[in-house]
């Protein structure tokens, strides 16, 4: 609290990231009609059981974490959102780029948290419906290591007839909103294509140790279904 | 500046704190957590108190004093248990309530992003603190260490993966501890209510 709240605040919103694989997954198919609160559910327990089942290894357990995420977003609308002004300063050939390299860049984040799963379990505590039509489920992580329960909201927006995540917002921290301002940073000083550049690098430098090169970035590169509705 | 924080960080800090974690067992450094939190709780009481929140005030002293008997000096946070609910104040906080803008985003030496509000806020909570609990310096510097590199061990895999997953560190940190400030003075830990045009798309 008091003696170096500057240098805790920051990380402490961002511990939760450790929790976010929880928070995704994939059934075999996404069920249309689920109401938003049914979509976080259905993924959380889908997601701890790929994490709690003790056959699969580090690696698959953290492809399956990277389709949750992959097919839980909307990645074109976080991607116009992290964006803001600046989506219409990229051509249509580098709009398709950054949203591929943003949605892998999302994706590997979610899926290196598999190997810091501790036990920890994810409960609905509470939704709102927004008044832009959106709607915010509450989740609460519980970690049975020690240290308090970290909160976690995911705003969802309809698209057809599937809730689709547009934001997670952690202890108050939205990362759409530190993605944007992030991405206003680089944009305004060097360029959209320098951002593009940026997130590819990243993403080539985020292949997890013994992976045969290639095969994942092409994997993660091959677009999905339920990306874009 | 930044960039001096984070050599800092990287070169001493973080290792330091690594070590740490290897060596003090999570139940102990959780432990250690409580025990300044609670070392902390007169003050957290008195900002709330400052920021006309009487009741927040009570539930922090019934805290204070539950955790310092029944919690073993503050070592086991017992009145949680008990459903007396954590605040998380500060004089930065207070001043905030009182209207006083936060003025430019600043990154001060060793201590990270502050503003000039927060960076009042904090000279006057370390003031508060360090005369009620310790008085020779000999008393303060020892648990003032442990504190740091406690704090730090408990993020050392958050601030890897937000260097992993931020294109721009320092933009990342700065809006993160913006949106942290903005929510600990609200008294939320979960999303704003209003967003102004954060989820509008524009065509």
């Amino acid at each position: 609290m008091v003696p170096i709240p500057r240098l805790k605040s920051v990380p402490a919103a961002m511990t939760a990231l450790l929790g976010l694989g929880l928070a995704f997954s994939q059934p075999p198919q996404a069920h249309a009609d689920e109401s938003p609160r049914q979509v976080i559910e259905s993924t959380t327990d889908a997601v701890l059981a790929v994490l709690a089942d003790s056959s699969l290894s580090t690696e698959e357990k953290r492809k399956r974490v990277e389709d949750i995420a992959s097919a839980r977003f909307d990645f074109d609308t976080v991607s116009k959102l992290v964006l803001a002004r600046n989506w219409k300063r990229l051509t249509p050939e580098q709009q398709t780029r950054f949203v591929q390299e943003f949605r892998k860049h999302l994706s590997m984040t979610y899926g290196r948290n598999v190997e810091q799963y501790n036990n920890e379990r994810a409960e609905v505590v509470g939704e709102r419906a927004e008044p832009d039509g959106d709607w915010t489920v509450k989740t609460r992580i519980i970690r049975p290591k020690g240290g308090e329960p970290i909160l976690v909201d995911y705003r969802l927006r309809k698209f057809g007839n599937q809730w689709k995540v547009i934001d997670v917002i952690i202890e108050g921290t939205s990362l759409v909103a530190n993605f944007r301002s992030q991405f206003q940073e680089v944009v305004s000083r060097d360029g959209p294509e320098k951002l593009i550049q940026l997130l590819e690098e990243k993403n080539a430098r985020g292949e997890p140790i013994g992976q045969p090169p290639g095969t994942r970035s092409e994997r993660l590169a091959a677009p999905r279904d339920g990306a874009s509705s | 500046m930044f960039a001096f924080n984070d050599t800092v960080d990287t070169y001493a800090l973080e290792p330091v704190a690594k070590a740490w974690d290897k060596v003090v067992p999570d139940r102990v450094q959780q432990s250690i957590v409580n025990l300044f939190q609670n070392v902390y709780t007169p003050l957290v009481a008195l900002n709330n108190l400052l920021q006309g929140k009487p009741h927040a005030m009570a539930v922090d002293t019934a805290r204070f004093l539950a955790n310092s008997t029944f919690g073993v000096l503050g070592l086991f946070d017992i009145a949680s248990t008990w459903g007396l609910e954590k605040h998380d104040e500060d004089f930065g906080q207070t001043l905030a309530v009182w209207g006083v803008p936060a003025g430019p985003y600043l990154v001060l030496p060793f201590l990270g992003p502050s503003s000039p509000r927060d960076a009042v806020g904090y000279g006057v909570d370390s003031l508060a603190t360090v005369y009620w609990f310790f008085t020779d310096i000999r008393f303060t510097v020892g648990p003032q260490t442990v504190q740091v590199i406690n704090n730090r061990a408990q993020v050392l895999d958050a601030v890897r993966e937000l260097k992993a997953a931020s294109v721009d560190y320092y933009a990342a940190v700065r809006n993160a501890y913006l949106q942290r400030r903005a929510a600990q003075i609200e008294d939320r830990r979960d999303a704003a209510t209003v967003n102004d045009d954060l989820y509008r798309v524009e065509e």
